[in-house]
C-alpha cells in the first residue's frame, strides 16, 4: 500500500508537468474609461468612424444607419455586444477558470459582462476550432496559449455586430486576436481584428480594467418591447445613401475637418494630419458636449461650467 | 523507504525542470547581464502611433474646456479653464503637451535605441523630444525638473520571480513564468499638459509606464505601452491609457518637429 503510494506521488509529478507560463487573470476588474468614454458610456456621435480603418463597404453602410433600428425592429433591440466589441463597450468584467481536478491544469477561462449577461468561455485545454459551417455566435469560439505572461486568445465564429455602436458593421467573416497582460491590479488588453468584408487594414485597440474585489455585478434582462406607437410593420429605419442629414454634426461640434469623420486607414497615422484639411464649419469657442464625463463626475451633454 | 522515495523525487526533478537555477548555477561564477543584453524583447527601431482610440483628443487639438475621460478634479478644471496657447507661446512654454505625462498619446513616431547597455533611449519626432530610460539607477539628487523628467526602468517580473522558487516544489510549480515588460517609472517633472487643450498635470506627478511587445499573426510587430499617470494635485484617480505602435522598417518617415502650443 505504501509503495503504491510512493509511485501514485512519482506519476503525479510526471503528470504534472509543468504547463507553460499561467498569469492569474481571475478576479472581479472594473473597467477605466479614460479612453473615448464618451463613445464607450452614453455613446457614438452619429457618423463618427474617426480613427476606424473601414472600407467603404462599411462606411456606406453606417451613413445609413439609424437609431430609430433599434426601436423599431425587435431583433436589434437585445442584440448583445459581441466578444469584441464588448471589450470595447461596457465592460464591468468578471475572469474565473476551470481547473481539471484530475491533473490541476488550467481548462479554460471564463468571462462575464453585465452588457446583456455576455458569457465567454476561452479554452487552454489546446483543442482546435471548430469547422467553418459550425454555428457563429455573438461570442464566438476562443482559445488560449500563452507568450511569457501574456494570454494570447484567438476567437472565430462570431455574428455580424459593429465596431461602433453607431452602425459601424462587423462581419461575420472577422476574426480577432487578444493580448491579456497584467501589471499589478492594471489589465490590459489588446484586440487586433481582421475583417475581409468591413476592414482594410487589423483594428488594433487597447483597453484597461484594474482589480475590484468589491465589485459585484449584476444580471441584466432584456425584453422586446414596441417603443414607438403605431404600425411599423417590415419598417426598418434608414437613410438612403447620400441622404443623411446627420452625418456632418459630429465635424461641427467637435471642430473637426469632415474627412477626419469618415474614417479609414489613413485617418490612423500621424501624416494624415498634415492632409485632413480645416474644420468643416467655425469650431466653437469652447467645449459644449460631453465635456467633463468621468467615473467622478459623470457624463452628461452639457454640464455646468466651473465657477471662476 | 524513506530514502528511497526521497532519491525518486530528486531524481525526477531534473526531467519536470524544477532543477533550472539561475543561469551559471554549477559552473564558475558568471557576471551578471547588462540590462541590454538581458532583454527578453527588442524594442529597437523606429515606430508609429496607430491613432484607433481618442482619435479627437489626439489627432487635433481638442476644444477648450474638453476633459472628457479624464478623472480631472475641480481644481484641475479650474486650471484647464485657463488655458492660453498664446501665453504658452510667448512664455516659451509650446512643450507643456509634450512632457512625460502626455507625450505618448500624440500621433508621431518613436525611434528606440540603446545610448548605452543601462539606458534606453527614445526619441520622439513630435515635438523633437527625447527620453531617457535608466535601468537600475534612481534619479541622481540634484536632478532638476524636466519635461521628460527622470525615467528609471526595469525589465518586469513577476512577483516571485521567474524560475521555481516555492519551498515545496511538488506542490505548485511557477516553470515558465517570463516576464516579457519593460517597466519606467518616470518623476521630476515639470508640470504640463495631459492633452494639447491644457488639461493639466502638476509636477508632484509620477509616470508609471509598462511596455510590451507583440507579433501579430501577419508578422506585424507592435507595442502597447500603458501609461498610469498620478497627480495628487489635479487628478481623483490615476489616469490610465495604453497606446499602440507599429513597427516601421526604417526611419524615413520619421521628422522632428517643434512644439506647438496650440
Amino acid at each position: 500500500m505504501r509503495r503504491c503510494g510512493l509511485l501514485t506521488i512519482v506519476a503525479a509529478l510526471f503528470v504534472a508537468a509543468p504547463a507553460a507560463a499561467q498569469v492569474d487573470f481571475t478576479g472581479e476588474w472594473g473597467p477605466l474609461y479614460h479612453e473615448d468614454r464618451p463613445e464607450r458610456m452614453p455613446g457614438p456621435e452619429l457618423g463618427d468612424y474617426m480613427g476606424l480603418p473601414i472600407s467603404d463597404a462599411a462606411r456606406r453602410a453606417a451613413d445609413s444607419w439609424d437609431a430609430d433600428r433599434v426601436s423599431v425592429v425587435t431583433q436589434y433591440q437585445c442584440r448583445p455586444h459581441s466578444s469584441d466589441y464588448g471589450m470595447r463597450g461596457l465592460g464591468n468584467l468578471r475572469v474565473w477558470r476551470d481547473i481539471n481536478p484530475a491533473n490541476q491544469q488550467l481548462t479554460a477561462f471564463h468571462t462575464y459582462m453585465p452588457a446583456w449577461g455576455s458569457e465567454r468561455t476561452i479554452w487552454m485545454d489546446g483543442r482546435p476550432h471548430p469547422p467553418a459551417g459550425i454555428e457563429h455566435t455573438f461570442q464566438g469560439f476562443s482559445t488560449g496559449t500563452w507568450e511569457g505572461n501574456t494570454l494570447v486568445i484567438s476567437t472565430s465564429h462570431l455574428k455580424t455586430n459593429y465596431y461602433r455602436r453607431n452602425g459601424v458593421p462587423s462581419s461575420d467573416k472577422r476574426t480577432f486576436v487578444e493580448y491579456w497582460t497584467r501589471h499589478g491590479d492594471i489589465l490590459t488588453v489588446v484586440t487586433v481584428v481582421d475583417d475581409p468584408v468591413y476592414l482594410t487594414e487589423p483594428l488594433v485597440r487597447s483597453q484597461n480594467w484594474f482589480l475590484d474585489p468589491g465589485q459585484v455585478t449584476l444580471p441584466m434582462s432584456c425584453e422586446y418591447v414596441p417603443e414607438v406607437p403605431g404600425p411599423v410593420a417590415d419598417a426598418v429605419p434608414n437613410h438612403l445613401p447620400d441622404t443623411n442629414p446627420y452625418l456632418t454634426e459630429v465635424a461641427d461640434w467637435y471642430g473637426l475637418p469632415l474627412a477626419a469623420t469618415r474614417g479609414g486607414a489613413e485617418t490612423m497615422y500621424p501624416e494624415f494630419r498634415l492632409k485632413m484639411g480645416p474644420p468643416h464649419a467655425k469650431p466653437p469657442a469652447h467645449c459644449e458636449r460631453y465635456c467633463v464625463c468621468s467615473e467622478q463626475d459623470g457624463c452628461s451633454v452639457n454640464p455646468p461650467r466651473p465657477r471662476r | 523507504m524513506k530514502s528511497a522515495f526521497v532519491a525518486m523525487m530528486i531524481s525526477a526533478l531534473p526531467l519536470l525542470g524544477f532543477a533550472q537555477g539561475p543561469p551559471g548555477r554549477g559552473g564558475p561564477p558568471q557576471p551578471p547581464r547588462s540590462p541590454r543584453e538581458g532583454a527578453p524583447v527588442d524594442l529597437t527601431g523606429y515606430w508609429v502611433s496607430v491613432v484607433t482610440e481618442d482619435w479627437r483628443w489626439r489627432m487635433v487639438t481638442p476644444l477648450k474646456g474638453d476633459f472628457a475621460g479624464v478623472p480631472i478634479n475641480p481644481m484641475g478644471r479650474q486650471v484647464g479653464e485657463t488655458w492660453d496657447p498664446a501665453k504658452d507661446e510667448s512664455a516659451a512654454q509650446q512643450c507643456k503637451a509634450y512632457g512625460a505625462g502626455g507625450i505618448m498619446r500624440l500621433p508621431g513616431r518613436v525611434h528606440i535605441t540603446w545610448q548605452d547597455d543601462k539606458t534606453l533611449k527614445l526619441e520622439l519626432d513630435s515635438g523633437t523630444q527625447t527620453r531617457l530610460f535608466h535601468f537600475g539607477s534612481e534619479a541622481p539628487a540634484n536632478t532638476q525638473p524636466s519635461w521628460q523628467g527622470y525615467s528609471v526602468a526595469n525589465w518586469e517580473r513577476p512577483p516571485r520571480g521567474e524560475e521555481q522558487q516555492n519551498a515545496i516544489p511538488v506542490f505548485a510549480t511557477r516553470t515558465g513564468l517570463r516576464g516579457r515588460s519593460l517597466e519606467v517609472m518616470t518623476t521630476k517633472l515639470r508640470a504640463g499638459y495631459l492633452r494639447r487643450n491644457g488639461v493639466p498635470y502638476s509636477d508632484k506627478t509620477e509616470v508609471a509606464e509598462y511596455f510590451d511587445y507583440r507579433k501579430h499573426p501577419n508578422g506585424d510587430e507592435w507595442f502597447t505601452v500603458t501609461t498610469v499617470v498620478k497627480d495628487p494635485v489635479y487628478l481623483y484617480n490615476p489616469y490610465v491609457t495604453s497606446s499602440d505602435f507599429k513597427k516601421e522598417p526604417d526611419g524615413s518617415k520619421f521628422r522632428p518637429t517643434p512644439c506647438e502650443a496650440r
